[in-house]
């Protein structure tokens, strides 16, 4: 009987050290809050087709291979 | 819509810090800050390799998710920027880079924390564009001039491609086909597979 007892304390024991090492997999993923500073007025510059179209033309004349 | 990326080619960069000059000069950065940094692998052995690194610019960037004033706004061609006026330099974002872009300048005693700056892809920050105000926060704004980053443009072996996304792996995509897939060697050959280009 004595050990039995003993035997279901170790299971308890090596349960609950165990389950201490437990870690949820779930994890909080934070999505980024609202900018709420000053208008930058690059971001309409930045939008225009036509200064991409510059930014393009620079990329293509400078940094392709030849 | 162009999304903006930066792309450093290993077999390319020989680790001559020319692009962490151009930038310190370029926008007049603090002391004690590099917005750029080269990293070396294996240095001194055979298969060293270097790699430039800055802001990559994330998609998904953790330090804006972080960011506990939400300092931090990304433009439509996916520059991410923020604002130093309200950036409390906690230092939140520098936990959270995986590239350790943000660098906090020591400007008074005891290490006491300024705001943080990083690279802003030469596309400054809130405030007039290539004003003297924004030129003394955030550096120069190249892009609203239609010039891309200047560490990039001036990069002697071409190693670092800043630029549209794809245009940039289109670049990258023919020098790997062009070195027959993954180098198992290094040196110029390999870099530029000479007499081919």
């Amino acid at each position: 009987m004595a050990q039995l007892i003993r035997r279901a304390g170790a299971v308890l024991t090596v349960t609950l050290l165990l389950g201490g090492c437990y870690e949820s997999p779930d994890v909080t993923l934070h999505e980024p809050g609202e900018y709420k500073g000053p208008d930058d007025p690059f971001l309409e510059k930045a939008a225009d087709p036509e200064h991409q179209e510059q930014l393009q033309q620079r990329l293509a004349r400078g940094q392709t291979d030849r | 819509m162009a999304r903006m990326k930066f792309l450093c080619d290993a077999e390319r960069c020989i680790e001559c810090n020319a692009c962490v000059v151009a930038c310190n000069n370029e926008h007049e950065v603090p002391w004690g800050i590099n917005r750029r940094h080269v990293v070396t692998m294996k240095d001194g052995e055979q298969g060293e390799k270097s790699v430039s690194v800055a802001c990559m610019h994330c998609t998904d960037a953790p330090c804006a998710a972080v960011c506990p004033v939400d300092c931090f706004y990304t433009t439509d061609d996916g520059i991410v920027l923020h604002d130093k006026d309200i950036c409390i330099g906690c230092g939140y974002c520098f936990y959270a880079c995986p590239f350790g872009a943000p660098q906090y300048p020591e400007q008074q005693a005891f290490g006491v924390r300024g705001k943080m700056d990083k690279c802003t892809f030469c596309a400054g920050g809130p405030g007039e564009d290539n004003s003297a105000e924004e030129f003394e926060k955030y550096g120069k704004n190249r892009i609203a001039e239609g010039k891309l980053p200047l560490c990039a443009e001036m990069c002697a072996t071409k190693a670092l491609l800043g630029g549209d996304g794809d245009e940039i792996a289109d670049i990258y995509r023919q020098r790997v086909m062009k070195r027959g897939g993954r180098p198992q060697t290094w040196g110029w050959e390999t870099a530029y597979k000479e007499g081919e280009s």
